[in-house]
């Protein structure tokens, strides 16, 4: 636990607590980073949006990046499927894709 | 006298003459007089009826509690009737002895139902609610006694119970007693409670004690019928009126308390409860209605246990109120709480790799992973537009896009995402940049510390203090550049990124990284990357 108290201090640059039980300030922290994350509740961002709100629409938002990602890699195959195989271009879509 | 006769009538003949009851009971020894319960069984079953009213008439056919009766010995009916019927008199108290044929329901009769020596007999019904009416007062005792006594089976209940309900209001107070113990009867019925409740209050007032040992009885009864059970649940009414002499299964002829509870372990304990509801408030009609009821207490017992206590609170009167609001409360916290880690969960399943299992480091990872997933796609995206691009002409320009890609794409790495994009060291495959050793020279450089990366003024070329030469830029972008602020800083919206990208890379030749940018600020960069292309092959 201490380990990974520190890990994550160190990732995330918040500090935590060094109790072990985690505060409920750091998870309304984390929350709210995640928010500004988020560029639906970021552009609209009241003041209070609630963690539940904020969950729902990073899981989301994580969603529809991997729809994106998905779909950018599909375009990606074609175009690679298009240029020759020895391009430069070919090497950057391919360093793409991977 | 109407209990003394073993006839089992659930007429209200309770209401008759409370005093009269104690006779009746051949089998309970019950309170002479508190004419609360009796049970008169007919057909050689206990038949108690209330004191005071004589034997409950509640079961008006024999029959009926022949079925049952024997079945369970509950005597509840008697014991509704002598609520009613001690409702007339006080002496509800003792009357609680909820005699039941002790042969049948000795079983039923678990503890001492009543302080009473009369109520030995404890009716076994389980639904017998130990007509608080009357002997209120007879405490519990008599109530126990009877209560105690198996509940036979909830149908049993049925023929005590209309008595008993007779005597219901008045006899609230056993009822609450009652209600106590029979909460534990499967009474999950919240309008069983509701009745309870009523009776409960009117039970205290009246005569508690009686209803003490009531509920016990009925729970036992309710416990044993419960499979009956759902009148007994009904029987909440035991708790309702406290007649809840119905504790459906097992109630016996307790002196069920005036509580409505039909508990009768009849099925009907739907219906029951409809009627312990209202029964509580008009005792008389609840005599009537105790036949009806009788069936539908079941449940009582259960009920009234759980009433009992809710009774109870109910009668301090305010507490209830606040007690509710608090729960309210709490509920709404608690669904409000569920609601959150239900997310999280979800959340969880999204980011791979996840194994925490607290929510701060889990909050954690998904930040990093979704800044991942943004530089990604942003990559992507990127990339998408800027092959189309590439055409022949433009091919110079590809190693340095290349690079820069591979170079931000490299940053990407450094982020912590656990994503495919790698760096690569390959992309400079571009005539600028030489060789694939060129590129390979850039890549193991690539792990750079992107990540907090400085602020890079998007239109700054002339900070990338650069050669000209593809080998000296090689070598600068391979290394980290620490003065060269050549990715911009991460979080920052990755259109900026792009921009800078563009700012940077195209060092030499890249006019054709201008249009690719597929971001926005490229547009607006776009007129001057050639001019600081120009420029920047001079800065460089």
């Amino acid at each position: 636990m201490s380990s990974r108290r520190s890990r994550s201090r160190q990732q995330s640059g918040v500090s935590r607590s060094t109790n072990n039980n985690i505060t409920d300030d750091q998870i309304t922290d984390l929350v709210s980073k995640l928010q500004q994350l988020i560029p639906e509740i970021r552009n609209s961002r009241s003041d209070k949006v609630s963690a539940s709100k904020v969950l729902q629409e990073t899981c989301n938002y994580i969603r529809n990046l991997h729809r994106e990602v998905d779909d950018l890699s599909d375009r990606l195959s074609e175009l690679l499927a298009t240029t020759e195989t020895d391009s430069a271009q070919a090497a950057i879509i391919r360093s793409l894709l991977m | 006298m109407n209990h003394c006769v073993p006839d089992f009538e659930i007429d209200d003949d309770y209401s008759n003459s409370p005093s009269s009851g104690m006779g009746r009971s051949r089998k309970s020894p019950l309170m002479p007089d508190e004419g609360i319960m009796e049970l008169l069984w007919q057909n050689g079953q206990v038949v108690m009826q209330s004191q005071n009213q004589r034997s409950h008439r509640k079961s008006p056919p024999s029959s009926k509690y022949d079925a049952v009766i024997p079945a369970d010995m509950e005597i509840r009916s008697s014991q509704v009737q002598g609520h009613e019927s001690a409702t007339h008199n006080h002496q509800q108290q003792q009357q609680q002895h909820l005699f039941m044929q002790e042969d049948e329901m000795a079983s039923w009769l678990h503890y001492p139902l009543v302080d009473d020596p009369s109520l030995d007999h404890n009716f076994c019904g389980a639904g017998l609610l130990y007509p608080a009416s009357t002997c209120a007062n007879t405490n519990s005792s008599d109530v126990r006694p009877a209560a105690t006594t198996p509940p036979v089976s909830a149908s049993a209940s049925k023929p005590p119970i209309p008595p008993a309900r007779k005597e219901m209001d008045s006899k609230v107070q056993n009822f609450v007693l009652f209600s106590r113990d029979k909460s534990r009867v499967e009474s999950g019925l919240s309008t069983s409670k509701s009745v309870v409740r009523e009776s409960t209050t009117v039970v205290d007032s009246n005569e508690t004690p009686a209803v003490g040992p009531e509920s016990h009885a009925l729970e036992m009864a309710m416990r044993s019928s419960a499979e009956a059970s759902n009148a007994n649940l009904r029987c909440g009414t035991m708790s309702g009126g406290g007649a809840g002499t119905s504790t459906s299964g097992g109630v016996g002829g307790k002196e069920v308390m005036t509580c409505e509870v039909t508990v009768t372990s009849s099925p009907g304990g739907s219906s029951a409860s409809a009627e312990l509801l209202p029964a509580p408030k008009p005792p008389a009609e609840d005599r009537k209605r105790k036949g009806r009821e009788v069936d539908d207490t079941e449940c009582q017992s259960e009920d009234v246990d759980f009433e009992s206590a809710d009774a109870k609170k109910r009668e301090r009167g305010m507490s209830t109120k606040r007690s509710r609001a608090a729960e309210v409360h709490n509920l709404s916290e608690r669904r409000r709480r569920d609601r959150i880690n239900e997310k999280m969960k979800a959340l969880q399943e999204l980011i791979p790799r996840c194994n925490k299992s607290d929510k701060a480091s889990m909050l954690d990872e998904a930040i990093e992973y979704l800044k991942s997933l943004q530089l990604q796609v942003q990559m992507m995206s990127m990339g998408c537009g800027m092959v189309p691009m590439m055409f022949p002409g433009v091919q110079q320009y590809m190693p340095p896009m290349g690079m820069g890609i591979g170079m931000s794409l490299g940053m990407g790495m450094e982020m912590g995402m656990n994503r495919p994009i790698m760096p690569f060291p390959n992309v400079l495959t571009g005539s600028a940049l030489t060789t694939p050793a060129a590129a390979a020279h850039l890549g193991p450089r690539f792990p750079m510390p992107a990540f907090p990366m400085p602020p890079v003024p998007p239109t700054d070329p002339s900070r990338i203090q650069q050669t000209n030469q593809p080998d000296q830029m090689l070598s600068t972008l391979g290394t980290p550049n620490p003065n060269q602020s050549q990715i911009p800083n991460f979080p920052d919206p990755y259109q900026q990124y792009l921009g800078h990208h563009q700012m940077q890379f195209p060092l030499h030749q890249n006019q054709a990284m201008v249009q690719p940018s597929t971001s926005k600020p490229s547009t607006s960069r776009g007129p001057e990357i050639p001019e600081n292309h120009q420029s920047g092959r001079l800065l460089y």
